[in-house]
């Protein structure tokens, strides 16, 4: 080595660093050496750090027969691809070169790496290779494949269906390979969502394609079944033969240790359930999933558990049957965690039958006895829930609500079993046992009624039962003292019961009271709707006669049903039909969170801007209206609408610049910018109102919520926001 | 593991054994540098597609191994050839000689590429290529349109080969070889 030269290598720059070691031995003249730092490269990419500097000098090693180091290599490039795209072209000739390898792995790993990097360079080197590698004799290439035709169809989907993509794709759902149709199968769903064309029939699920999905569905991994059997939830028949063979097939997957395929086998038979005529046939089938659905809480995860029950409560309001001997398996554990605890009460609650209610109300009582507030209440309203649904528990949960007051006390649960006893009233009116069990409990612990709901409980009952509270004056007396304390809420309420209380009890004892609560309604109370009831009562006690008085004012209340909720019939339908997935768990239908692409696609054509430029528009109005209110102080000036470019104006445009240039993002374009600080600030008010959609704000942040889930780029809205923010 | 790849690399170092001579291979699309470089390593002609990227093959030559790098020629292409530059004993530019219209390009690529820092002490060996075809300009017409004589502190020659026949291949690259031995060992 001469002299020069070994000088100018030293001043080239400081030799030392990890990165520096990494490249000079990922172009060492050694080959040992360039495969040890391909493998620290690895490593220190696993661990995290951010070795993307080196992607020329890694790329040079992927051109090599050694296994080992090109899945290294590939390893890498999939990685990184992202942060040097234009380079990723060096690679191209090798990726071409090894979809013809006589190694199926080779094969398939190029194939699968071209298609992960996501540069729209690439789509135009893919062809021959993907069309090699769909028709390839080997299983596992032609699996690795598919998928990248879904992935080749969300950078260029003319191109995908042009080049005959779609086709090929399609007709791998006949391949012999269960896996190849499975993957097929998952690609096509993918590009079904992805697709924006109206007249592509990306997946037309015929009765050949459910015949054969069938057969090899016992042959799929976990992952293969799943997408298999949501192909069948999405296949409609009538032809009850068909629906025979279906369930047939799918009953055996019920017994599958992946929840997530029980449940879709569950919605599977569901789905097509209704077909089957013979009554007693169905209720066979349901019975069958009965150990199924059990199976799904007794997971060792307890998210899993937790989106079990989620599920499973969907399922009991169709079908409230299928569970009603399985109570014990919802007991709570004491190492649940909380969530999971309180969604089992909801369960709980939903299986209570007559022959259960025992051994429920009792579960109950312990779990009232337990350490966690949230776990307490809810465990108060079920045992009240229980009694409000089965009329021959009443006396029980009255009693056992009267013992936890009794036994363990405390703020928390007097005022909790408070509301849950007048919900029982409510439930049970005018009987005159539950009043005589009801009212002494709660008048013993008035004093320690603080939370609105018990105390306007309270206060309702002393209005309707005022005859079974002794000292009925000392306590409304009581509540009047700190009237004006009260929220608006418990004020109606005290008046309403005074009203009524002097209705109800003849003579003229409660009077005094009557005429103060109206003097303090009418003359002290700041609230209007306080104000105007109390002139309401006012007037109809002044000038009716008794008998509307008693119609209007003592008319019952019609008894309540259920503490429990259930959902609108229409929400359970689709909730059925979205079982399994995030909408079960949410307990909302999924349009009300993914917007379909269809109609992303529109907002992010349409409106994404307008939008944008609403917001714009009303920021800017804002300010120019606080400038001429400002003007027409300053100058008392009345032309001022017709002055828009007059001096007096100057103020209010230089502001506007400012605000535009504030504005300003890239994807508005300048004309329109202009215009809104040149003339007419009753333009934008015009277009303020003209706004087709008027939940602007909604409508972007949507967009970004459905970006997060579908993990499509949608990089426009987004920027758009963080430009305006 | 490092460790032991360590141990091996230091006794290759030592004897000089498993050490590679890199050498690139660069030029216009379509000069025949792919056919040159499977040539070299097959001995046969293969059918080749424009190189998007590149071709690397590994090859004993006279106990030497050469470690030859092929490098796509498109002008997108182009750009990343300095990625390619440290470490490299030498420069094969592959002319087509049939191509008059492009040897002014041929030759500018050249001059821009051998100011490179890195390939100062590059040998270069240029193939006036396709000589089997009527109408080839001659190495010398080749070399004069390259400006090959204005190359100052460069060891550089230039041989006639015909990639498709298999002539001048192996003159060039002993000649090469004999350039660089000393300097690599
Ligand atoms: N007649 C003739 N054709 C050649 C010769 N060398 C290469 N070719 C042809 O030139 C075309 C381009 O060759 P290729 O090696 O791909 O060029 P590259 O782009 O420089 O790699 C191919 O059709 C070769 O068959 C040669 O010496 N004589
Ligand atoms: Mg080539």
């Amino acid at each position: 080595m001469s002299l020069e030269k070994r000088i100018r290598n030293f001043l080239k720059g400081p030799k030392k660093g990890e990165t520096f070691e990494l490249k000079s031995g990922l172009v060492s003249q050694y080959k040992g050496e360039r495969k040890d730092a391909i493998q620290r490269v690895i490593q220190a990419m696993t661990v995290g750090k951010d070795v993307s500097a080196l992607f020329p000098d890694v790329l040079k090693n992927i051109a090599t027969y050694d296994l080992e180091q090109k899945k290294l290599v590939y390893l890498y490039l999939m990685n990184y691809a992202k942060t040097h795209p234009e380079l990723c072209i060096l690679a191209v000739n090798t990726f071409v070169q090894d979809t013809e390898d006589p190694n199926p792995l080779i094969r398939a790993l190029a194939i699968r790496t071209m298609g992960c990097i996501r540069v729209s360079k690439m789509v135009d080197y893919m062809e021959i290779p993907l069309l090699r590698t769909l028709k390839d004799d080997n299983p596992y290439v032609r699996k690795t494949a598919a998928i990248c035709v879904a992935k080749l169809f969300d950078l260029n989907p003319e191109m995908c269906v042009e080049f005959g993509f779609l086709d090929l794709l399609k007709a791998l759902l006949k391949d012999p390979n269960p896996m190849v149709i499975a993957n097929s199968l998952n690609a096509l769903y993918e590009i079904k969502d992805m697709n924006k064309d109206p007249n592509l029939d990306v997946l037309p699920i015929t009765q050949d394609l459910i015949k054969n999905l069938l057969t090899c569905l016992n042959e799929c991994t976990e992952w293969g079944r799943i997408s298999i059997l949501t192909t069948l939830t999405d296949y409609h028949t009538s032809n009850v033969e068909e629906v025979n063979h279906i369930i047939e097939r799918v009953i055996p997957q019920l017994q599958h240790v992946n929840p997530s395929v029980v449940l879709s086998s569950i919605k599977t038979i569901i789905h097509h359930l209704d077909v089957i005529p013979s009554q007693a046939q169905r209720s066979t089938i349901l019975k069958k999933l009965s150990s199924p659905l059990v199976s799904l809480v007794s997971s060792s995860i307890p998210e899993a558990q937790y989106v079990g029950l989620k599920n499973i409560r969907i399922i009991l309001e169709k079908y409230p049957q299928i569970l009603s001997k399985e109570l014990r398996v919802f007991f709570i554990r004491y190492s649940d965690p909380l969530y999971l605890k309180l969604e089992k009460l909801e369960i709980m609650i939903r299986l209570c039958n007559e022959h259960n209610s025992s051994l429920l109300l009792s579960e109950l009582k312990e779990y009232a006895m337990e350490f966690e507030p949230a776990l307490v209440l809810k465990s108060i309203r079920s045992i009240g829930s229980v009694g409000i649904n089965l009329i021959s528990c009443v006396v029980k949960s009255i009693n056992l609500l009267g013992d936890l007051i009794d036994q363990r006390g405390g703020d928390l649960i007097i005022n909790e079993a408070v509301i849950v006893l007048t919900n029982i009233l409510r439930r049970y009116p005018g009987k005159n046992d539950l009043i005589t069990l009801v009212i002494p409990i709660i008048s013993n612990h008035i004093q320690e009624l603080e939370k609105s709901e018990a105390l306007s409980g309270y206060i309702w009952l002393l209005g309707e039962y005022p005859k079974y509270f002794s000292g009925l004056k000392e306590k409304l007396s009581s509540l009047l003292e700190g009237f004006l304390e009260y929220e608006s809420s418990l004020q109606l309420n005290i008046l309403t019961t005074i009203v009524k209380v002097n209705l109800k009890v003849p003579g003229q004892a409660y009077s005094g009271l009557l005429q103060k609560v109206l003097e303090l309604t009418t003359k002290e109370c700041e609230n209007a709707d306080v104000r105007d009831k109390a002139y309401l009562y006012w007037r109809l006690l002044s000038s009716s006669s008794d008998d509307s008085q008693q119609k209007v004012i003592l008319s019952k209340l019609p008894p309540i049903k259920s503490t429990v909720s259930s959902f609108n019939p229409n929400v359970l339908e689709i909730l059925i039909q979205e079982l399994s997935t995030m909408s079960s768990v949410f307990h909302k239908p999924a349009f009300t969170f993914i917007e379909s692409p269809k109609a992303t696609e529109k907002k992010r054509a349409g409106s994404s801007a307008r939008n944008i430029e609403d917001l714009k528009n009303l920021a800017k109005q804002e300010i120019i209206n606080n400038v001429k209110n400002e003007n027409l102080l300053d100058f008392d000036d009345d032309d001022d609408d017709n002055d828009q470019n007059g001096e007096s104006q100057g103020g209010s445009s230089n502001l506007l610049d400012e605000l535009n240039d504030l504005f300003n993002t890239p994807t508005v374009p300048g004309g329109q910018s202009s215009q809104g600080s040149g003339s007419s600030s009753a333009n934008d008010i015009l277009s303020l109102f003209n706004a087709p959609n008027p939940t602007s704000v909604n409508g972007v942040s949507q967009g970004v919520g459905s970006m997060n889930l579908n993990s499509q780029p949608k990089n426009n809205t987004n920027s758009d926001i963080l430009d305006l923010f | 593991m490092g460790q032991v790849f360590s141990f091996t690399n230091i006794f290759g170092k030592l004897w000089g054994i498993d050490k590679e001579i890199r050498i690139l291979i660069l030029g216009l699309d379509g000069a025949g540098k792919t056919t040159i470089l499977y040539r070299l390593q097959m001995g046969e002609v293969v059918t080749t597609k424009p190189t998007i990227g590149f071709n690397v093959e590994t090859l004993k030559y006279k106990n030497l191994t050469l470690n030859i790098w092929d490098l796509g020629g498109q002008t997108s292409i182009r750009p990343y050839w300095r990625c390619y530059y440290s470490n490299t004993a030498a420069v094969i530019f592959v002319v087509d000689s049939t191509d008059k219209d492009r040897i002014d390009i041929a030759s500018k690529e050249l001059h821009t590429m051998l100011k490179e820092e890195e390939l100062l002490d590059s040998a270069l060996l240029v193939f006036a290529n396709k000589q089997d075809q009527p109408g080839a300009m001659t190495a010398a017409a080749v070399s004069q349109a390259l400006n090959l004589t204005d190359l100052k502190d460069r060891s550089w020659s230039i041989v006639a080969s015909s990639a498709i026949k298999g002539e001048g291949l192996t003159e060039g690259l002993d000649w090469l070889m004999d350039v660089i031995k000393d300097e690599q060992l």
